[in-house]
């Protein structure tokens, strides 16, 4: 199977860099997927959980509050205004990054349920990796 | 000739100066490896930025009749009647010329629109700043102070968000940002950006063609367009702090080792003139002995 790059960026920083298989992003009219050789297109997100794929089978999940997505046939960049990676070698590491996200979770002052749906999503991330 | 007392007394003054000054070097050194850290990495996010704003916003142009004459962010300012122009200077002094130089830069932007009779809205970022302009009873439109020593994403997001709908209502024809920006260990840069509106006039209409897009609806585009403006606007303020912070340690830093570098001079040249007048008494002295000796004879 293909793999692209994928950059998540923030004002802070990068959150992710690397070859991945697909990613799922939350679109603002819906979450879409993304392959290798999409089509090119760039479009708002909203906020929600970014699914990647690695390139080794791993799934790694992304929080973000607001973004937007530059897709290109080789290559996605994700700006997004505030991101955190559900990731962590121990339990403690992992529980810090979903106390985090649940941080920026709150801050956004937005309907409820988009947030119910992107709480559960990194709380069953979370216990993926445990 | 000058009293040992005074001189030694001088000696310790400086010396002590120079304690501090080396002490504020330091403390800069180490704060700035911080500020530019925090300025490389968002660099990044603003050169995307202004990328994808910049091809959406030629995906505009190019594929509608009228492009985006009509939309007030990226029209191109003419006869403007009121500008909003925001400086961005430390909270603090002692950093060589780091502030007069932004100051002054404001004050022939100033110069420049008022000599063609638009009016002025200055906002203010800074101690330094604001204190001058009160000083020389300039009128503030607006003024925060401790947002540009300590960078606040939602601060600075909530002070540029007036000077965006303003611009929005058609109340300001343009807004700037002046501020000293950091180039490298040594040189600060001096910036005046023109925020809003943008400039997409320079967009190559060929190259869009011949990429393959997947078209969604246009009046997506527009919406998006207007989302982003916003946000890089904001993002542009919060950069611009960024890197005004990482600035000022250079600055600060810079100054500060002129400072340490003089102050030991002068305590070299004070030992020097110290040891003179000591030598000068001592030979007085025995001058004095040796003449009384002589005069016992």
């Amino acid at each position: 199977m293909d793999t692209f790059t994928l950059e998540i960026l923030t004002p802070n920083g990068q959150i992710f860099s690397g070859k991945v298989r697909s990613v799922t992003l939350p679109g603002e009219e819906g979450e879409f997927g993304v392959l290798a050789n999409h089509a090119s297109l760039t479009t708002l997100l909203t906020s929600g959980v970014i699914d990647i794929e690695k390139e080794d089978k791993k799934v790694e999940s992304v929080l973000i509050n607001w973004g937007v997505v530059q897709v290109d046939e080789e290559k996605v960049v994700v700006l997004a205004e505030g991101a955190v990676a559900i990731r962590g070698e121990s339990e403690s590491e992992i529980s810090k990054a979903l106390e985090e996200a649940k941080q920026l979770l709150n801050d956004i002052a937005d309907s409820g349920t988009a947030i119910a749906a992107a709480s559960a999503k990194i709380e069953t991330a979370a216990k993926s990796l445990l | 000739m000058a009293n040992l007392k005074d001189i030694q007394r001088k000696i310790k003054s400086v010396s002590s100066t120079q304690k501090t000054t080396r002490a504020m070097k330091l403390v800069s050194t180490a704060k700035l490896r911080r500020a530019e850290d925090l300025a490389k990495r968002s660099r990044l996010y603003a050169e995307k930025m202004n990328q994808v704003l910049a091809e959406i916003a030629g995906r505009i142009e190019c594929s509608k009749i009228g492009g985006l004459d009509d939309n007030r962010f990226f029209a191109p300012e003419e006869n403007p009647k009121m500008i909003d122009i925001i400086f961005v200077t430390a909270d603090k002094g002692l950093c060589g010329g780091f502030n007069i130089q932004t100051i002054k830069a404001t004050k022939n932007l100033i110069a420049k629109y008022q000599e063609k009779k638009v009016k002025i809205r200055l906002r203010g970022v800074g101690k330094k700043g604001i204190e001058y302009f009160k000083y020389n009873e300039v009128e503030l439109y607006d003024e925060v102070v401790g947002l540009s020593s300590k960078p606040d994403k939602a601060k600075s997001d909530e002070f540029i968000q007036a000077s965006i709908e303003d611009f929005k209502l058609g109340k300001t024809d343009a807004v700037y940002i002046v501020y000293n920006g950091y180039k490298n260990m040594i040189t600060q840069e001096l910036h005046v950006n023109k925020i809003l509106p943008i400039d997409a006039s320079d967009y190559d209409c060929d190259q869009t063609k011949q990429k393959s897009t997947l078209e969604i609806e246009a009046q997506d585009e527009e919406h998006m367009l207007n989302s982003l403006v916003e946000t890089y606007a904001k993002y542009n303020m919060y950069y611009t702090l960024i890197d005004s912070v990482a600035a000022e340690h250079s600055a600060r830093m810079q100054a500060m080792d002129t400072a340490t570098n003089n102050a030991k001079e002068m305590v070299k040249a004070l030992n020097v003139q110290y040891n003179k007048a000591r030598q000068a008494a001592i030979t007085t002295e025995l001058i004095e002995i040796i003449s009384g000796v002589e005069s016992m004879k």
